[in-house]
């Protein structure tokens, strides 16, 4: 990265100085800026399709998840409430048929987009937190300091990340905090390494060299100047992150380790093996919740896809 | 791939891959169990008929073997290994259970009911070519009675035994220092001493270093891989009789979808424990016979009464609420056991009432109508209520110190069951305002030994004889210090059941022991610590083009897996070996090829996108 020079990107680069107006307010000047850039980023967006079959699919997925309760109703988990019989077929009361408690299918999958959702963001964001606060202070302060924090980095990221998360839940409690923790921890050295590569990048600016001799301290720097330009990077690798988190929530409650209360994809399909649906040929259990983790890990991907390549400096200078 | 940019193509690589690994892991879920036993099918489909000529029945198992060492076995699955493997002085009869000659032919109690005779069988060798006499059975129970290690797995049945000796070859005489009526249902294996005196340390050696291991059962163990099978050959030399098929393998899947799915392809004979989707599935299958026999074990809900060892020193965390027969009486009556029934088990089961299953009639205590705590959510609350538990603002029931009540419950996290019965509770108690946590683990031991539960699942199979199920509800059976382990079940000490199960223990007229058997379970069933929710069937399947007919035990509708006795595999005769074993998998290639198709559309949308996306990318 360090050999490509990089000009600041759209976003926000308090470095390049608004230009003053005798009516205008800084503020406002800000959020002309932002909305200028907002909408030169969906114009962006806009060219990729992919992407925005990604964002399609998204919106409907999330609608549908947080309209769960006026749709389908929290009853849906009850079993002692199920409306129907053990392991029915499809029918027209209910589309995908029923699990061994009775439950309907279509019911538990859109409820279970809930969660399968919630945890996934969260782990996302926790697993890119950590790794961006990571990158950023182990790109600033160098020396020895940069070099334990790498050598920690490269240990995570050469530990399995399944094995780690697995290892994890089953000490800890058995809770959806559990899993996200679980996937956030073991998730984030790609993000530090990423991130501190570009902090690098950003830092042997001119303008770095400036604030500092105007006295801009450690936190300065690192706040106003370098993390509103590792962001875009930051925001992208979250979008894409996202995907693998809720493939491995749902890899861990396949494999019996998530929260046995709560209603969630890779649970259902847990669920249904514990069942013996497969060896029973109850496709109608197995086979939607797994489309849907695919459907949903698939769109966050070309939704990722599309915003790394609208923000990336390089294709943006080419255009 | 466009590789000239060294920056881009450094970032675009992890991106591909994530991609990839994306699809891959996605697709992979869709079709995790319709794919996996298709594959594993695969290498070795038709091994259990005819190879080479020689009739090999193979046997699915899921549970692991805690050791072959018959002083230290006391799962299931190695406990049924060692009744094929060694002979034990008396058997069941698989028609009725009654007792039948085994290594001894007959045996009777003197006047005084303290000294018991056994003539040894002559015609019973180790499979090592040397006589098996009644000096082996002496050694094997001094070696009980004098080492505490080899007293773990079943040291119950001589701790009562004075001096036992062996006169001649042919006799075997046990001096006991009081009654027991446990004498002509000792399930012990007898080992051979030559073999078994170089034994240094009992509770290191797990016999399974040396093949084949010295027996003199239907079956000599001859290979052993831990959690991937155990060979046994027949003993031609059998007293009763031959083994009729050529090997016996209990092979390992841990998945019981892929067992079935090996049972479909003809690669094992025989599968236990399905699920009823299973079951029902498997019914309509070609050249499968689904046996569906009453269990011989017992489903309960264990309270813990405050754990304690026989130092009278309290352990444990256990809830104090619980201590409150009203609080469990009144979690009990609000637990519908039909609906656990009709859909937990989905009919495969029976109802829970006492405590030893109905199969066993002559020992089956029921409460009486006045006396069942049956579902009835209104009394429940009513009692809970009556004994000063309220309920506050938002609908949850206040213990006597002021906080809500909430439990927690250890459950097997192997055991489907425990969850989906977890499930249940939780909405039964949460509308009396309890709250309840499920705790899956897969260990449950170590919170169990050291009374770290509220409540828990709880189970056991039951022996024609009752004593040890009995046995490991009394206070000598507790912990001897809170570091101990005992052999108690649940931590229960009552000196009402202890009475009456020294009385039963030394009982010989089997009317009145049935008697006091009764009793016990029905003051068991007052203290209200335990709770049998179901009786769970045996559900099993076999292959009637390999298996051409097994003894179940009972005769009439019996089970198969887990015997009292080694009937079912030693009677097992291979069926004509024809070729008919490769139908009943068209489900499964069915289910294959549609996840096969789902995965390439995946994979092909993945690909157009992917091009598409880089289109501006490529030069």
């Amino acid at each position: 990265m360090t050999t490509t020079p990089t000009p600041p990107t759209k976003q926000v680069t308090p470095g390049t100085g608004p230009a003053t107006g005798p009516v205008r307010t800084a503020r406002s000047l800000a959020w002309e800026r932002r909305r200028h850039s907002m909408a030169r980023f969906w114009s962006s967006y806009r060219t990729h399709r992919a992407g925005l079959f990604g964002l399609a699919a998204l919106a409907l997925i999330a609608l549908t998840a947080l309209t769960a309760p006026l749709l389908v109703g929290s009853d849906v988990q009850s079993v002692t409430a199920a409306p129907g019989t053990a392991m029915e077929k499809p029918s027209g009361e209910f589309p995908l048929g029923t699990d061994q408690f009775g439950r309907s299918l279509l019911g538990l999958l859109v409820w279970g987009a809930r969660i399968s959702l919630t945890v996934g963001l969260l782990a996302a964001a926790l697993s890119v937190a950590i790794g961006t606060l990571v990158g950023i202070i182990a790109g600033h302060y160098g020396g020895w300091f940069s070099t334990v924090l790498m050598r920690i980095t490269d240990w995570f990221l050469v530990m399995p990340t399944l094995v780690l998360a697995i290892v994890l839940a089953t000490v800890m409690s058995r809770n959806i905090w559990t899993v996200v923790i679980a996937i956030g921890v073991t998730s984030w050295p790609t993000t530090a390494r990423l991130v501190r590569a570009q902090t690098i990048a950003v830092e042997s600016r001119p303008y770095i060299e400036r604030a500092k001799a105007l006295g801009g301290g450690h936190t300065h720097i690192m706040n106003r100047h370098v993390l509103p330009n590792v962001m875009p990077l930051v925001l992208a690798q979250t979008t894409l992150g996202i995907s693998s988190a809720i493939l491995t929530e749902a890899t861990l409650a396949f494999l019996g380790l998530g929260d046995p209360t709560v209603v969630s994809w890779g649970g259902m399909l847990q669920d249904a093996r514990e069942a013996g649906a497969v060896s029973s040929g109850h496709w109608s259990y197995l086979a939607p919740p797994g489309i849907a983790i695919a459907l949903v890990a698939l769109a966050f991907t070309l939704c990722g896809r599309a915003i790394e390549s609208v923000l990336n400096p390089k294709l943006g200078v080419a255009r | 791939m466009v590789t000239t940019a060294l920056p881009q193509s450094a970032r675009q690589r992890p991106r591909f891959r994530l991609v990839l690994a994306t699809g891959a892991a996605a697709a992979s879920l869709v079709t995790a169990g319709a794919v996996v036993p298709e594959a594993q099918a695969q290498p070795q489909a038709r091994a259990a008929a005819a190879d080479n000529g020689r009739q090999v029945l193979t046997v699915a198992v899921s549970q692991s073997i805690d050791s072959l060492s018959p002083f230290l076995a006391q799962r299931l699955v190695s406990t049924s290994i060692h009744r094929l493997a060694y002979d034990y002085l008396t058997n069941y009869d698989p028609e009725d259970g009654h007792t039948v000659p085994g290594l001894a032919t007959e045996w009777k109690p003197s006047a005084d009911k303290l000294t018991w005779t056994y003539a040894i069988r002559d015609d019973s060798k180790w499979s090592d070519g040397k006589q098996a006499t009644a000096e082996d059975a002496a050694w094997t129970f001094n070696k009980m009675m004098t080492d505490p290690n080899a007293a773990t797995a079943s040291g119950s049945f001589t701790a009562n035994f004075k001096k036992v000796t062996a006169p001649d070859p042919e006799t075997l005489v046990i001096e006991l220092k009081e009654p027991q009526a446990t004498m002509t249902a000792l399930d012990v294996p007898i080992v051979p001493k030559h073999v078994w005196e170089k034994v240094g340390d009992f509770s290191k050696f797990n016999n399974d270093k040396q093949f084949p291991i010295v027996g003199n059962g239907p079956f000599v163990v001859t290979d052993f891989k831990v959690d991937q099978y155990v060979k046994l050959a027949p003993n031609k030399a059998f007293w009763r009789g031959a083994p009729k098929f050529d090997e016996l393998v209990f092979k390992y899947y841990k998945d019981g979808d892929a067992a079935v799915a090996a049972l479909r392809k003809g690669e094992v004979s025989f599968v236990q424990g399905l699920t009823p989707a299973q079951a029902e599935a498997l019914k309509s299958a070609e050249n499968i016979k689904v046996n569906d026999a009453p269990g011989r074990r017992f489903f309960a809900l264990a309270t813990n009464p405050g754990a304690q060892s026989k130092d009278g020193k309290k352990f444990g965390n256990g809830h104090k609420a619980l201590l409150d027969p009203a609080v469990r009486k009144a979690l009990f009556h609000a637990i519908d056991r039909k609906t656990i029934v009709d859909k937990v088990f989905q009919g495969h089961a029976v109802e829970g009432e006492g405590y030893i299953p109905p199969r066993f009639e002559s020992y089956f205590w029921k409460p009486d109508a006045s006396r069942k705590i049956a579902y009835d959510p209104a009394k429940a609350a009513q009692i809970l209520g009556g004994a000063g538990y309220k309920k506050n603002g938002n609908g949850k029931r206040l213990g006597k110190d002021g906080k809500p009540l909430d439990f927690r419950i250890l459950c097997h996290a192997t055991d489907p069951n425990d969850k989906a019965i977890g499930k249940y509770l939780q909405e039964w108690w949460g509308e009396l305002g309890i709250g309840l946590k499920v705790e899956c683990l897969d260990n449950v031991s170590d919170p169990w030994l050291k009374g770290d539960y509220d409540l828990a699942f709880d189970g056991w199979s039951v022996n024609p004889d009752p004593d040890f199920v009995l046995s490991i509800h009394t206070c000598a059976a507790l912990p001897a210090t809170p570091k101990d382990t005992g052999a108690t079940d649940n931590f229960i000490c009552d000196k009402q059941f202890d009475g009456l199960y020294a009385q039963q223990a030394a009982e010989y007229d089997p009317a009145k022991r049935a008697d006091l058997v009764k009793q016990m379970q029905s003051r068991l069933y007052d203290t209200g610590y335990m709770n049998v929710l179901a009786y769970p069937n045996a559900v099993e399947a076999y292959r009637t083009d390999q298996i051409k007919s097994i003894t179940t035990m009972p005769e009439a509708a019996g089970n198969i897996y887990g015997q009292d006795g080694y009937w079912s595999w030693w009677s097992a005769e291979p069926a004509a070996a024809d070729d008919g074993s490769d139908s009943g998998s068209s489900m499964g290639v069915a289910i294959g090829a549609g996840a096969a198709v789902v995965l390439a559309a995946a994979l092909g949308l993945f690909v157009v996108m992917r091009r598409r996306s880089t289109a501006e990318d490529r030069e």
